[in-house]
């Protein structure tokens, strides 16, 4: 592969035990354990985070409303017969509020291809209106552990002096309107 | 809707004045797609780039804690240079292409970045005005139609404003501070100040761009809008701390309550842009000897991973 | 105000060991971060900065211990002492090298770290015990990383793999310092506030030996050189020339 180029990761994360997976971005790297590893540093340097997945972006079948739109026969594939059912996770955008929503996890599907995940998740999951959906297959996903949360994610509660709230009001003028803050996982 | 060209185009166009956000995998006209990565890979060229101006001076930050501060902010450029690289990548660049067209000098990035830092207090400064400016910008593009850019920009936003809020912290303590940082920090000032203005970018009467980008829900406010909005909020600030603005036409208009600042030397902005500024040549050959040095170890990466 | 010379036998060990721990750990902080904007891939800048920010923390967490001791505040000692007064090992004033030199000394000193924290964890003194818990937690990342670079080097091409065991060849014989016995350990392990080095040091040895060498690495025999804390190379003074030179320029100044 070229000297800069490794493969894409969708790097999600879970901000509270309880709650759902959200896409939080991509990263680049040469393999999954160090995909982890990067994922954390680039995307978790602050609170809070429970949990990390990330999977390859070339084993994610994505689809745009749009795209399903302008291709009705997306779902047509010739499975083939020894094919086993696995476990697919199922990711929807479900809003257009600006922010820091994308997809998020919002179940699992057993199906033996991606396009007979997506199928069954449109039956399982409808919602009044899903923008992306995303299937993944469970078995490409690297996860971190629970006992990771302590070293991993907690001790970046501790550095405050990253976070702006922590810097004393200094001028004479109140702060502008914090971008972010709708939708936006950390709140200052 | 249609399946034609025009068909497309309509319902991209009704998608954005409904508020509603493209996607990768949705339709796109090529020039949205195109105007879209040259802005894009811009601003990650010029988080990359503007490592260096504050990462020289990590080794000399006078203290413990402006010393983690200082290492969290650059490295939160790094980050912000990877989410950009990576928004750009989802409409058709490899990070690779990117990485050369700047590593060779082809790609444009903030010019603001080809100025020298000449003392410590031009940290405290950079994270005042620069970052300041560039904030301006970035809480416009967080309500950027795309989505990745988008989600790139409200993410950076949120991490920006400790960059600002920390700067001001530091030359408001050193405008006040001792015989030796006062006079630094108003040196600074006098440096930065006209640079910042101009990150702004042309006057509107000179930016043939604005229109479309404006369509396309990209760009929503001018540059002379935000320039103003700027001069405005920081204009007070500064002279509270007792610093003096290197502007002798500077007027308060007390009718419209303008900072109505003197002429921009735009001759000097073209100079700097076109790569004849006093660092061009100095950052983009410590970048490109970053990455020359760096190549066994991305090799072996991949050799690592070709066994696994 | 307690000077140093009001203390006890017992608080005069403790002071020189929490200052070695927090000098160890400032100086690498300090080379950990000279990579910012200069590291090999991106992700670097970002995942080396973690690791000079999480240091200097733990530096920060030490030089307060000591400060309850001695009375001396953290910024003056790290801004305004002279190599002489310092108390790190050679190895981590040693230049960073090339990123392979930079990542086999992290994974030695991390895997120094991890043994030692854990007992200093368990110790008697709760100021330590308390200190040493916290920052474990933190070093667990850092094993992760250094170790999974160190794999990726040595396995990767044989450049990679070459440079990796010329990093190794170096760093090893600087190896031997950190676990040369402090004055006053032995008043320390009595108290059971620290362990003793040579205990520690047959952990590390057994873990890294056993890592570098799945790794593909030839550990070296030598045994190196014993030398003293307060014993450093010109390499320190450089340091310390530059880290503290805008500090210096204004004593009094609050920056």
């Amino acid at each position: 592969m070229p000297d800069t180029q490794w493969p894409r990761y969708e790097v999600f994360k879970q901000d509270a035990p309880g709650q759902p997976h959200r896409s939080i971005g991509t990263i680049h790297a040469a393999d999954p354990e160090l995909a982890l590893l990067i994922a954390r540093d680039v995307h978790v340097r602050r609170p809070d985070c429970a949990s990390l997945w990330v999977a390859r972006t070339d084993d994610i079948f994505s689809m745009t409303a749009d795209e399903l739109a302008a291709h009705p026969d997306w779902a047509a594939e010739d499975i083939p017969g020894g094919a086993v059912a696995q476990t697919f996770h199922v990711f929807q955008k479900t809003t257009q509020r600006r922010g820091m929503t994308f997809v998020v996890h919002t179940g699992d599907v057993q199906a033996r291809t991606a396009r007979e995940a997506l199928r069954l998740a449109m039956q399982r999951f409808p919602k009044p209106e899903v923008f992306v959906w995303w299937v993944c297959q469970a078995g490409a996903v690297t996860r971190s552990e629970p006992e990771m949360e302590s070293s991993w994610f907690a001790p970046a509660r501790n550095k405050t002096y990253k976070q702006q709230a922590y810097y004393g009001e200094t001028g004479a003028r109140p702060e502008g309107s914090g971008a972010g803050d709708e939708d936006d996982p950390h709140p200052e | 809707m249609g399946d034609t060209h025009e068909g497309h185009h309509a319902n991209f166009e009704a998608r954005i004045a409904r508020g509603e956000r493209i996607e990768p995998g949705d339709w796109m006209p090529e020039d949205y797609r195109r105007q879209l990565i040259r802005m894009i890979s811009q601003h990650a060229h010029s988080e990359i780039v503007g490592m260096l101006p504050e990462g020289t001076w990590i080794p000399n930050a006078p203290n413990l804690r402006r010393k983690m501060i200082l290492i969290a902010k650059v490295q939160d450029e790094a980050g912000h240079g990877q989410y950009l690289y990576h928004a750009a990548e989802t409409l058709g660049i490899s990070r690779e292409e990117m990485l050369d067209a700047l590593l060779e000098g082809r790609a444009k990035y903030s010019s603001i970045f080809n100025y020298p830092t000449l003392t410590w207090a031009d940290v405290g400064m950079i994270g005042w005005l620069v970052d300041g400016a560039a904030l301006k910008n970035q809480l416009m593009l967080a309500q950027c139609s795309y989505g990745p850019y988008g989600r790139a920009m409200t993410r950076i936003c949120a991490e920006e404003t400790f960059h600002h809020r920390q700067g001001k912290e530091m030359v408001v303590r050193y405008a006040r501070g001792t015989p030796t940082q006062r006079p630094m920090v108003q040196d600074a000032l006098d440096r930065w100040w006209w640079p910042t203005l101009m990150m702004f970018g042309p006057h509107d009467a000179d930016s043939p761009n604005t229109p479309v980008l404006v369509r396309w829900g990209i760009k929503t406010r001018t540059n002379d809008e935000l320039r103003q909005e700027f001069v405005n909020e920081t204009v007070p600030e500064l002279l509270a701390c007792g610093l003096s603005i290197p502007d002798p036409d500077l007027r308060h208009d007390e009718t419209t309550g303008n900072w109505n600042i003197g002429p921009i030397d735009w001759d000097h902005f073209w100079q700097v842009v076109k790569g004849n500024g006093p660092m061009n040549r100095e950052r983009l050959a410590a970048r490109r000897q970053a990455h020359e040095d760096g190549r066994w170890v991305r090799e072996a990466l991949a050799g690592y991973a070709q066994r696994q | 105000m307690k000077t140093i010379h009001t203390l006890s036998d017992l608080d005069v060990a403790l002071a020189a060991r929490l200052l070695a721990l927090a000098d160890d750990e400032l100086i690498l902080a300090h080379r950990a971060s000279e990579w910012t904007g200069h590291a090999p891939i991106l992700e670097e800048d970002i995942g080396l900065a973690n690791i000079a920010q999480d240091e200097l923390g733990h530096a920060g967490l030490w030089y307060d211990l000591y400060a309850a001791l001695a009375g001396s505040d953290p910024d003056r000692l790290v801004f305004f002492r002279d190599a002489g007064g310092w108390r790190n090992v050679q190895l981590v004033e040693l230049p960073k090298g090339d990123w392979a030199f930079t990542m086999l000394r992290q994974y030695l000193f991390d895997s120094y770290e991890a043994a030692l924290l854990e007992r200093l964890a368990e110790g008697r003194h709760e100021g330590i015990a308390g200190a040493a818990g916290k920052i474990r937690k933190e070093e667990l990342y850092h094993a992760r990383h250094s170790s999974a670079w160190v794999k990726r080097l040595a396995l990767g091409t044989e450049e990679s793999r070459r440079r990796s065991q010329d990093a190794l060849d170096l760093l090893w014989p600087y190896t031997r310092q950190l676990f040369i016995p402090h004055e006053g350990d032995e008043r320390l392990a009595a108290a059971g506030y620290a362990p003793r080095l040579a205990d520690v040091h047959d952990i590390w040895t057994a873990a890294v030996r056993s890592h570098l060498e799945s790794s593909g690495l030839r550990v070296p025999d030598s045994p190196g050189v014993a030398v003293r804390r307060d014993q450093h190379t010109p390499h320190l003074t450089e340091l310390l020339t530059e880290m503290q030179r805008v500090a210096r320029l204004d004593p009094e100044a609050i920056w």
